[in-house]
């Protein structure tokens, strides 16, 4: 088993040459001041994903398909990163991506439910592939047959052999009974969530602290979330809190959930946790506006940690880590921008939502 | 052999009558490749109805297969499969229809009683841990005071309920420990039944639900479920025996329709790809020169009014669209995958295949010469070859045995046997063995400066063989300025002759690049004129082919011109440099192998006790596997980089005949 210098010599210097050709504060601005979404996508030609959305015709430049060409480009940075890393430090890398397979069942599966409202002469699979992340050789579940499959109890029954069929068979007997998706979603996400702070503890050393260091502070910024939206638009229980969160993560301690689930004040409680976030109580007052606002903060929380995961000693998991959850978030920001320009947003719109400001370098 | 079969184009106007015969002519010799040649069709003729048919074909044949599948039958087709005509889906659909339900129908009943036996089992697993608990379930659930709830939960959840549940008083079993699918049994009081509810069912805590007749005491209720298991793993063995018996009645018939709509779907999408006319079709394709004669007689058997034209294409040019049909030699397939690893080669260019045969085992060899080790991998090679051992890697058997061969000579010329080497023979093995030729580990830089002589030897003949594919490509610029034409060739002999003359005295200095030295030639003066050459052989291959002279304008763009010139020469004469010298690791690769056997002879020690042959012949598994793997990814790098490069474009169109049943290979 190949670690410390020998191990990530080729990886670092890889990661740090992809990490050189993430976009800038400045590319993102330059990007969000584009008049509307077809000179946006030119404007994406001049940069690295311009790759990916020059082989697109004219009239395959759909945001959707934009969309899809740049998640490839995350897609191709998971494939690279997962070839070159050592081989002790793959399982957790392979689960980390699993996030989007994770989420391209849920949304196989939303359009089982949904597919019969779809008023479309297009065939349902048509339209899901379109929003499916482009997984590749990776995938495990067979997305096609599922939804031609056209109910959840049958496309369950595909997922037979897959990492997922345990947790969904689990899951299916409280589906029939209240034919609603929240139970296959959470305990997709807590399986998922879970199985990648197995792998974390399955390293050692410098990895497993940086790993559960940059991992742990995205499931502190879900598993806060969680919490927090159960209890204010679900009005779950005490013991449903518990259930449907995790024990673990890097600041978010289980205390701190069982707190929240018990009753305490949240703001309290998050304030607690983050002290450099300001003016908590005043987020929650308003759920709707704060909420999101929020999940923002917490998300730079995470942005800040991977920047500073490149600064110092390099030969360690941390810096493959910190660049794909970097270039995920970028991911987002351009899903942002392609949504607001289609939708013609004004940029007080959507410019507040976009992660990579000038505040992360 | 040294160059792909001689393609001729063969165009046809068929009658529409005889349209199905002509394309089973075409798609049953498998000699015809097809160019779609649908668009020189009439569109008014509105849509083509073979795309149907074709599509009909092939769901029909899908279907077939599937039901072969769901009968446990291979997709095999009849031993003596005939040729016949295409077959009318409208007689043939009722058969597959009546065979489709009787085989549905067995593997739903399997299917629905394999799940029945399944839930029994995970009802037994569930009431087994309480068998000993004198009370009734009924009673259990019915509790005026106690709430109880039997089942079972995902492992990574049980932490998670525990934690859940701290509030409320209650007794939590885990009654069996399962990493997959744990029991546990929770009771509580019945005034926090909503609580212990609400936690198991957000844990995802699945309550055992039994069917109203297993009633009684958890111990009744066992010995119910057992006996129920047991007449259902019964019924589901008599079910399971019907499936082989259906597919020894169907068997015949299954693979007898599936070759017809096989055929049928075959000649479909061939005639999709026809240009229809008014009353003709017209056909467009390729057919290796040697068979044209065979094909064309016997479409005139088959249609009386069809005109064929055929236009034989020379090799010589550049023909981009022409398919590439290699010669078929079993015993070169293995070189040919890697030939193919590389590129497929274009049409009328050398197929470099016959001289990788030479030059692959001969490298190999030279590099992991040994008499024993050799004749192990060669038998190991033949063995392979014909999957007695390691048959997954059957493909890979033949070029082992080559090398394997190949290393055995180049042991026998060094003297060297499983390792052992000059005194070590006589003293351990007790005969008398020298090397033919010298021993590596004695002549360490003889062996490299040898090796260097014949990376020199084979770049020159690449050299020569890049030359001739341009003479016959007809490209004379590049014959002329390429990287790899007349003017590098020249200086690459002149960069050979100033080597030749620095290394002279030494004992690395290569022979060939001595001698070269040697002639009478003003070696300093040829390689100032053909340096500039090819510095400015970009220059000259536009000025040859009649492009514009300087890419780029103004002053910037001829700046850039002169620096990207001077940086072409730099680059050629470091390859060429890199080139020459990375032949040394073969000679490396041989000492090596000596030295890694002498590593292994210091490992053993001196006295010959069981320990020391132990060693011995584990050190030889480990040299035959380790090294022997290294020296064969050396010996492909060799290939790739040093030597097709200089000769070998590939980019080639595959030749893919038109065929009714898959080869082997394919199969």
């Amino acid at each position: 088993m190949a670690s410390g210098v020998f191990g990530y010599a080729a990886i670092s210097t890889r990661v740090r040459a992809m990490y050189s050709d993430l976009l800038t504060p400045q590319d993102i601005n330059r990007l969000g001041d584009s008049s509307d979404f077809q000179s946006l996508a030119g404007a994406l030609k001049s940069t690295p994903y311009g790759k990916y959305t020059s082989s697109l015709k004219d009239n395959e430049l759909t945001p959707r398909r934009v969309i899809l060409q740049i998640r490839q480009r995350l897609a191709d940075s998971y494939s690279s990163v997962i070839q070159q890393a050592p081989e002790q430090t793959r399982p957790l890398i392979k689960q980390m991506y699993r996030y989007f397979e994770v989420g391209n069942l849920k949304a196989v599966l939303r359009s089982i439910q949904t597919v019969s409202s779809w008023n479309s002469d297009l065939p349902a699979w048509e339209r899901v592939r379109e929003v499916l992340f482009p997984y590749g050789n990776f995938a495990s579940i067979p997305a096609q047959a599922m939804v031609d499959s056209g109910n959840i109890a049958s496309a369950v029954e595909l997922l037979k052999g897959t990492p997922y069929e345990s947790t969904i068979s689990f899951a299916m007997k409280r589906f029939s009974t209240e034919q609603n998706l929240f139970p296959l979603e959470v305990a997709l996400d807590l399986d998922y969530w879970r199985g990648l702070w197995s792998e974390i503890k399955n390293l050692s050393g410098r990895d497993r602290d940086m790993g559960a260091k940059l991992i742990g502070s995205l499931m502190d910024l879900n598993n806060l979330m969680w919490v927090i939206r159960y209890k204010t638009y679900h009005k779950l229980s005490e013991e449903e809190l518990i259930n449907y969160t995790l024990p673990f993560g890097y600041r978010v301690k289980d205390e701190d959930v069982r707190a929240i689930a018990a009753g305490s004040d949240i703001a309290t409680v998050v304030s607690r946790i983050y002290p450099n976030i300001a003016d908590v109580n005043a987020l929650l007052e308003d759920p709707q506006a704060g909420l999101p606002k929020l999940e923002y903060l917490l998300k730079q929380q995470v942005m800040r940690q991977c920047v500073s995961a490149f600064i110092g000693y390099p030969f360690h998991i941390g810096l493959p880590l910190a660049y794909l959850i970097l270039s995920d978030f970028e991911v987002q920001d351009l899903v942002v921008l392609i949504e607001a320009k289609s939708s013609k947003l004004k940029d007080d719109a959507f410019r507040p939502l976009l992660l990579k400001t000038s505040m992360i370098q | 052999m040294l160059f792909p079969k001689e393609m001729s184009e063969i165009e046809l106007i068929v009658p529409s009558k005889d349209l199905v015969a002509v394309a089973k002519v075409l798609s049953g010799n498998g000699v015809f490749h097809q160019v779609d040649s649908s668009y020189l069709g009439i569109e008014s003729l509105g849509p083509n109805t073979w795309q149907e048919k074709a599509a009909s074909f092939s769901a029909m044949e899908r279907r077939i297969q599937s039901i072969l599948q769901s009968l446990n039958l291979p997709e095999d087709y009849p031993a003596k499969a005939e040729v016949g005509s295409m077959v009318d889906l409208d007689i043939l659909r009722p058969s597959v229809e009546r065979i489709e339900g009787e085989a549905r129908k067995a593997n739903d009943q399997l299917s629905a009683e394999t799940k029945r036996l399944e839930l029994l089992e995970s009802q037994l697993r569930q009431i087994e841990p309480i068998a000993d608990v004198k009370v009734e379930i009924g009673a259990l659930q019915k509790s005026s005071f106690m709430h109880s709830t039997l089942g079972m939960i995902p492992s990574a959840n049980i932490s998670r309920l525990k934690t859940s549940l701290l509030r409320v008083p209650h007794v939590f079993f885990t009654l069996r420990e399962d990493p997959q699918k744990p029991v546990v049994w929770i009771l509580g009081s019945k005034s926090n039944s909503d609580i212990l509810d609400r936690a198991a069912k957000s844990a995802y805590l699945n309550p055992l639900s039994l069917p109203d007749e297993f009633s009684g005491t958890p111990e009744q209720i066992t010995g119910l479920l057992k006996n129920e298991t047991e007449l259902s793993k019964k019924k589901i063995a008599e079910l399971e025996a019907d499936i082989p018996k259906l597919a020894a009645a169907y068997k015949n018939d299954l693979q007898n329709m599936l070759w017809d709509v096989h055929i049928s779907r075959v000649m479909a999408d061939a005639i999709v790809r026809f240009g229809q006319l008014r009353h003709t079709y017209v056909v467009v394709g390729w057919v290796p020169t040697s068979e044209l004669e065979l094909l064309m007689s016997r479409l005139k058997q088959t249609s009386k009014e069809i005109l064929i034209e055929t236009i034989p294409t020379s090799r010589s040019g550049h023909h981009t669209n022409v398919p590439v049909a290699l010669t078929n030699n079993k015993w070169l397939k293995p070189i040919q995958m890697l030939v193919g690893t590389y590129g497929h080669p274009g049409y009328g260019e050398l197929d470099p295949t016959l001289l990788m045969a030479i030059t692959f085992p001969l490298l190999y060899g030279a590099m992991f010469g040994d008499l024993g080790q050799g004749l192990v991998l060669f038998v190991l090679g033949i063995l392979m070859h014909n999957k007695i051992f390691m048959g997954a890697m059957q493909s890979l058997g033949l070029l082992i045995a080559y090398c394997g061969a190949s290393a055995a000579v180049f042991g026998y010329l060094y003297g060297s046997i499983f390792g052992f080497e000059g005194h070590l023979i006589e003293e351990y093995l007790h005969f008398h063995f020298e090397p033919v030729w010298f021993s590596p580990m004695e002549n360490i830089l003889g062996i490299l400066s040898i090796a260097i002589d014949a990376g020199i030897i084979i770049l020159l003949f690449a050299f020569l063989l890049g030359m001739l594919n341009n003479i016959r490509a007809r490209d004379w610029a590049h014959l002329l300025f390429g990287h790899t034409g007349i003017a590098a060739f020249i200086f690459y002999i002149c960069f050979l002759a100033m080597l030749g003359a620095f290394l002279g005295d030494t004992a690395l200095a290569p022979k060939v690049a001595v001698a070269i030295n040697s002639l009478p030639l003003p070696f300093t003066t040829l390689l100032t004129i053909f340096g500039v050459i090819v510095m400015f052989g970009g220059f000259f291959r536009n000025m040859v082919e009649g492009h514009t002279l300087i890419e780029g304008k103004g002053v910037g763009g001829f700046l850039m011109f002169l620096i990207q010139s001077l940086m072409d020469l730099i680059e050629t004469v470091i390859s060429m440099l890199s080139n020459t010298l990375s032949f040394i690791r073969v000679g490396a690769f041989a000492v090596a192998h000596g030295g890694l056997s002498l590593a292994i002879f210091s490992l053993a020690g001196e006295e010959p006790t069981p320990g020391f042959w132990i060693t011995i012949v584990i050190g030889n598994i480990f040299i035959i596997g380790f090294e022997g793997l290294i020296v064969g990814i050396q010996t492909m790098r060799l290939h790739y980089y040093e030597i097709l490069g200089k000769f070998f474009h590939g980019g080639g169109m595959q030749f893919e005949p038109l065929k009714l049943s898959p080869s082997k290979e394919e199969a």
